[in-house]
């Protein structure tokens, strides 16, 4: 059952139906399972890359690999948390190898930046959208296992150990990671502007 | 206790901003910081900031019509069978 907020899979077939389809082979009912998380996993995928583009195509392979190891998932985890660590364990690896890359591409701090929700006054649009820049700008410049915790946690809202099982570490280290990740953030856009965006 | 038991407190307390927001302080602890931050200005601003920023990642997931691309499994209706032939996800 997914988490308040996330989306089921929209029919009347239960998860667990679709589910053992989907490990017959049916590959419709894969589709229908996991496309119920595909705009979260997308958006997990943008902001731990920070690259669009490169999130469509890790989206891709992140199906792929799924589908091919649905006939072994057993359902320890919620279908949702286990797809979510496949999203980050590719994330990972495409960090790894854009890192090997000779002219090497930095995480794209505009793609961690994220439009106002439409509510907004427009003055505290303006507000938070410089809010919004300052907190692409230093999630980008976390290394990967930070910025995986803080996005995880803050940004997801998943609990602590849920969190710790996507990332693939214990509680006691996804914590150490998680608070580390915010006194960086904290330190990097300054205590003034976090206390007067009025959180 | 004088200045150097301040000083202690005052940077523990400010590598610990981040656990006391989140609860994750023992009750002892989380009074040392609390004792602390009442005669600290930086400390107490660092709560609030803390706190701020906590607010501010979650403000964040304002995703409102982010959508996943079309194309997101066009991988497996190419790639064929897939359970059978798993491999490790």
């Amino acid at each position: 059952m997914p988490p308040d907020g996330r989306p089921a899979p929209d029919s009347a077939e239960t998860e667990a139906s679709l589910l053992a389809r989907a490990q017959a082979g049916d590959v419709g009912a894969f589709e229908r399972l996991s496309g119920a998380y595909a705009d979260r996993l997308f958006m997990l995928l943008v902001r731990l890359l920070g690259d669009r583009a490169e999130a469509e195509d890790v989206a891709q392979e992140v199906m792929v690999r799924a589908w091919r190891g649905i006939a072994r998932f057993r359902g320890q985890s919620s279908d949702f948390t286990w797809l979510y660590r496949i999203a980050v364990n590719e994330a990972n690896r495409a960090l790894q190898k854009r890192a090997r890359r000779p002219a090497g591409v930095s995480i794209g701090a505009g793609e961690l930046e994220l439009p106002a929700a439409p509510e907004e006054e427009p003055s505290r649009q303006a507000e938070n959208s410089e809010l919004r820049r300052a907190l692409g700008q230093a999630l980008a410049g976390l290394p990967p296992p930070l910025r995986t915790a803080i996005v995880l946690r803050d940004v997801e809202g998943l609990s602590t150990q849920e969190a710790a099982e996507i990332a693939g570490v214990g509680q006691a280290a996804f914590k150490s990671r998680l608070h580390q990740a915010r006194l960086r953030v904290r330190a990097a856009i300054g205590d003034e502007a976090l206390v007067s965006s009025g959180g | 206790m004088g200045m150097p038991g301040r000083t202690g407190d005052h940077e523990w307390s400010q590598r610990h901003l981040s656990h006391y927001v989140e609860g994750d302080l023992r009750p002892r602890a989380r009074r040392r910081l609390d004792r602390h931050a009442r005669g600290c200005a930086d400390c107490g601003r660092g709560i609030r900031a803390m706190r701020a920023l906590v607010y501010a990642m979650q403000g964040l997931d304002g995703l409102a019509g982010a959508r996943a691309p079309a194309t997101i499994f066009d991988r497996i209706r190419l790639a064929g069978p897939g359970p059978a032939s798993s491999q490790n996800a």
